[in-house]
């Protein structure tokens, strides 16, 4: 795991395909994402990093059922693999390791 | 929504995004432009989604295409392979005359632009290759242009020089003729030479192999040799030229020896001047005759020069008319007004159209023509290509149709379409290349050279090899494209149900294709009937000189010229005489065939101050009259009594009729006894014989002066009988060598040597008939396409009719009218195209056949004929088709 890097917003879009479960497809992910964080993202960036997650085996994708709305497309719905989770918890622990190092005295001052 | 798919970002995503990805992309896209059009209206929702289109348009997105790409591609190459090679083998005379039709348009196509690559490459070796100039001289008298030529004054170089500081180099030189030298034991002759100044190596740039390239030629009795001299005079080995240098070589009968001071890479054959050993000017010079340095009245010699950086050419010759008065005042120095010019270089080899020129010279207007019809013939191939395949358009139809139903786009039949004409065309190319690899030898004969691909591409730039890629891709993709989206187009349901429509559009294109093929293949078969009409007139006109059964023995020049040497030919032409097969001999400076010397200062001795007038020179003995059948007109032939071994007291001359009417005589008579001034002294004028051809009927008959000389320098000409010419040959070749030892007996027929002043029209003959059976092969193709597409389409109305009583005869010009007509309509058009190139062409003549209708009524004929047989197959086939079988499906 050490070897593979992930961006801030590769993780940010892998957590909210964990949290979208069996949702996730690129426009949710995109509302979700201003929802949740407040933050404006653009679809091209989304499925960008999706299919780059896709590729480093974190997330996999099928295409959904057929639906009216849409123009009649189908959705590309990822979900988040057994290595992606792993990913997941593994940067959540590292990042966990490192806030106790933070010396805790500013606190003191609050 | 209905019209998303309407929706230009959403084609322009098609249009870039992998189809893998596609369909979630647009469905997101889509979801969000809908969201859009309910919050924040229409424009702003469509503005909105274009933005994020764009956005898509990013590597992660566009890099995405190649595994899928690939991997769709692999599985439809192979469908589309399958379907052409099963599409070529259905219909195999139609793929042959496809393959092969395009194939020998490529292969023709090859062959022109190589040669005209290779025309267009001469002299480009040359460094100063765009600041070299040839200074060209034209001459006048009495108002009129005398000579036009390359030929001027030693002077003019050096005076230049030292006149105009734009001018940063100059060289001189003057052609030798053939080198004679003895090297040991060992006798040497024909190596064309020249005289050239220290400056020629620097001003052109000749690989030098041995020797330096500004010293070489700097001395007296210097011989710069090139690589094949080399070998053949000292048998150089393992490429060590500099054991060259430094040998020594007796040239004619000159004691002093040449040195050898350089050796120099053979001359490429797109160099437009051509040698195998220059001699230094220097040697030219002598104490005793500087001529060669300081002379204004003699002109052998050609300059050329380099301009300094930046200098423009027009302003310098602007300079020159300044230049001529200070120097010729008029016509008081040379007998004749000097205009100068400056030819650039690049334009020696192909806009060269000199008197005296040394230049290796070809026509550049048609060099340039070349590449106009070779273009021609790809379009025209192309054309006929897209006819013969929209032809087939109806067979292919229900497969079309067909495919359609079960699913096909239109995008993936076009690329089928587009797939089998890449296929069609490589064939062709491979036909070509291999058609290309056989006539290459034969095309080289034609065009005397020694072209291959190999060689024009390795001197060609990159940037026109990409541009002649480019247009062999292009030509191929346009002309697949056509055919494509016409076989593509057509709608399932109407093919189906076996209905066609046909646009008139097309059929004017096509027409107008007829008729442009035909017109100008009617213009090129009158062009190869007469071209070969005038080759045989010049070649079977009466010259007013008997030339046949002469053989020319060359000059014995490496004897000494003294008292006897008259004696001696004499007695050399006595003994030939006394062998049986030989008629009579003559020696003369020059042969028949051959361009004369002009003098340019002849006038009558009582008319000094008048005008003077320019006429061409030729030394004869008293023999010459008798050995070429001349008649006498007026006075007398030369006799024996006229002949002096001393060249100043030689007295009497004659001329011919065209030299008296210049002077002003009314008729020949008059000038006999006349005295006439040339060479600064008077001369007795004691006979007159006719005008003849002393050169080819190209060229007009020329006032000519005849004097009584002999020199170790002439040619002698034997007229022989109708005998055994191999032991003629033999006998004289012994006698020769009895008076001459020591000299090379080389002999030549001199109906040959005359004839070959046509070389340049037989070889314009030969190109223009292969490209009219060109034209007419790819014309008859055309034709064939367009007769059996109309054909087909026409199947049922002929089955109705010949239900109806319509006769086989009747269904056949019924079918062949309209193409008559447009054949007709061509070569009526051809006509006037003719008349006007080919009165053009013949201009170029001054003795030249008449026009006749006769000569523009036979191509009308022949082409209405290959037309009609052309045709005549596909429509009596349809004409004879049972009308239940093109019926019964009704």
């Amino acid at each position: 795991m050490s070897k593979e890097y992930l961006g801030e917003f590769e993780e940010l879009v892998l957590t909210i395909v964990g949290i979208l479960n069996d949702d996730a497809y690129g426009n949710a992910i995109v509302n979700e994402i201003k929802e949740r964080m407040d933050r404006d993202c653009n679809l091209s960036a989304v499925h960008v990093t999706l299919y780059r997650l896709e590729d480093k085996g974190l997330i996999k994708s099928k295409m959904g059922g057929a639906t009216n709305a849409r123009g009649g497309r189908r959705k590309r719905i990822f979900t988040i693999t057994n290595a992606g989770m792993a990913m997941l918890k593994t940067m959540k622990d590292s990042r966990m390791e490192l806030w106790k190092l933070i010396p805790q005295l500013k606190f003191i001052g609050m | 929504m209905e019209d998303n798919k309407k929706l230009l970002a959403i084609r322009l995503l098609t249009w870039f995004c992998p189809s893998k990805l596609l369909e979630s992309i647009e469905g997101d896209l889509i979801e969000a432009y809908e969201d859009d059009l309910r919050r924040v209206g229409e424009a702003t929702a469509k503005r909105r989604l274009l933005f994020n289109v764009i956005k898509f348009l990013r590597p992660g997105i566009l890099l995405r295409h190649h595994f899928s790409f690939q991997l769709m591609q692999y599985a439809m190459l192979k469908s589309y392979w399958i379907i052409a090679i099963r599409n070529i083998n259905k219909s195999k005379v139609f793929s042959t005359i496809n393959i092969l039709g395009l194939g020998i348009a490529i292969a023709a196509v090859l062959l022109i632009v190589q040669f005209v690559m290779f025309e267009l490459s001469y002299d480009k070796f040359h460094t100063n290759f765009d600041r070299t100039y040839r200074i060209t001289n034209d001459r006048f008298q009495n108002g009129q242009l005398i000579q036009h030529g390359t030929i001027t004054y030693p002077t003019i170089g050096p005076t230049m020089a030292k006149d105009f500081p734009e001018i940063e180099m100059y060289t001189r030189l003057m052609p030798s003729g053939e080198l004679n030298v003895k090297i040991g034991e060992n006798i040497f002759q024909g190596e064309e030479a020249m005289f050239a100044d220290e400056h020629f190596m620097s001003v052109f740039s000749f690989p030098m192999l041995a020797g330096d390239r500004v010293k070489a030629l700097k001395e007296k009795y210097s011989l710069l040799i090139t690589r094949k001299t080399a070998m053949r005079y000292f048998n150089v080995k393992d490429e060590n030229f500099d054991a060259v240098v430094g040998k020594t070589v007796y040239w004619g009968l000159d004691t002093q020896p040449y040195t050898v001071t350089g050796v120099c890479d053979d001359i490429p054959e797109n160099s437009h001047l051509q040698f195998n050993a220059l001699v230094s000017y220097a040697s030219l010079i002598s104490p005793d005759d500087h001529g060669a340095d300081d002379s204004w009245t003699w002109s052998d010699m050609r300059h050329y020069l380099v301009l300094a950086p930046g200098t423009d050419p027009k302003t310098l010759e602007a300079k020159f008319d300044d230049f001529s008065e200070r120097y010729f005042k008029g016509d008081k120095v040379s007998g004749s007004i000097e205009k100068f010019y400056l030819q650039p270089l690049k334009e020696a080899h192909l806009y060269s159209n000199y008197e005296y020129d040394i230049a290796k010279t070809a026509n550049g207007k048609a060099v340039w023509a070349m590449l106009i019809v070779a273009v021609f013939i790809l379009i025209i191939a192309g054309i006929n290509y897209i006819n013969l395949t929209t032809s087939r358009a109806l067979e292919r139809a229900k497969e079309v149709g067909l495919r359609k139903v079960m699913g096909a786009v239109k995008s993936q039949l076009v690329r089928q379409f587009i797939f089998e004409s890449v296929l069609v065309s490589l064939l062709a190319f491979i036909v070509a290349i291999i058609l290309t690899q056989i006539v290459q030898h034969p095309f080289n004969q034609i065009i005397g050279g020694n072209l291959s691909w190999w060689v024009v591409l390795s001197q060609i730039e990159m940037k026109v090899k990409l541009l002649m890629l480019g247009t062999a891709a292009a030509a191929i993709i346009v002309s697949g494209f056509y055919p494509a989206f016409v076989l593509s187009s057509h709608q399932p349901i109407t093919v189906l149900k076996g209905k066609f429509r046909h646009t008139t559009k097309g059929n004017v294109l096509q027409k107008g294709l007829v008729i442009f093929q035909f017109m100008s293949a009617a213009v090129l078969i009158t062009g190869t009937i007469m071209v070969s009409q005038q080759i045989k007139f010049m070649n079977n006109s009466d010259l007013g000189i008997n030339i046949n059964n002469t053989i020319i023995v060359e000059s014995p020049e490496r004897t000494s010229w003294d008292s006897t040497f008259i004696q001696r030919v004499e007695s050399f032409k006595n003994e030939l005489q006394t062998i049986d097969n030989v008629k009579s001999a003559a020696t003369s400076n020059n042969i028949p065939g051959a361009r004369l010397g002009r003098t340019f200062n002849v006038h009558l001795s009582d008319a000094s101050s008048g005008p003077k007038y320019t006429m061409s020179f030729l030394g004869i003995d008293h023999s010459f009259v008798q050995t070429f059948d001349l008649k006498v007109v007026a006075g007398r032939g030369f006799e024996t009594t006229d002949h002096h071994a001393d060249f100043d007291q030689l007295q009497n001359a004659m001329v011919n009729v065209g030299a008296t009417r210049l002077l002003g005589m009314k008729s020949p008579d008059e000038i006999i006894g006349r005295h006439v001034n040339f060479w600064g002294k008077n001369w007795t004028v004691v006979g007159v014989i006719p005008d003849y051809h002393q050169q080819g009927l190209k060229n007009a008959m020329e006032p000519m002066i005849f004097f009584p000389a002999y020199s170790t320098y002439y040619p002698t000409s034997i007229k022989i009988g109708s005998g055994d010419s191999k032991a003629t040959l033999a006998q004289i070749e012994a006698t020769f060598k009895k008076f001459f030892p020591d000299n090379v007996f080389q002999y030549s027929y001199l109906e040959d040597r005359y004839k070959s002043q046509y070389k340049d029209d037989n070889r314009f003959g030969q190109i223009v008939s292969i490209f009219t059976i060109l034209a007419i092969i790819i014309s008859c193709l055309g034709l064939i396409g367009l007769s059996s597409y109309t054909a087909i389409q026409r199947t049922k109305e002929i089955g109705i009719r010949k239900v109806l009583g319509a006769s086989v005869m009747n269904v056949v010009s019924l079918l062949s009218i309209d193409f008559m007509k447009l054949i007709l309509i061509a070569t009526i058009l051809s006509l006037p195209i003719s008349y006007f190139v080919l009165e053009r062409w013949l201009d170029g003549y001054a003795y030249k056949i008449r026009m006749e209708w006769l000569l523009f009524l036979l191509p009308v004929v022949l082409i209405v004929v290959i037309a009609a047989l052309t045709m005549s197959f596909q429509i009596i086939k349809t004409a004879l088709t049972k009308p239940a079988d093109t019926l019964k499906y009704e």
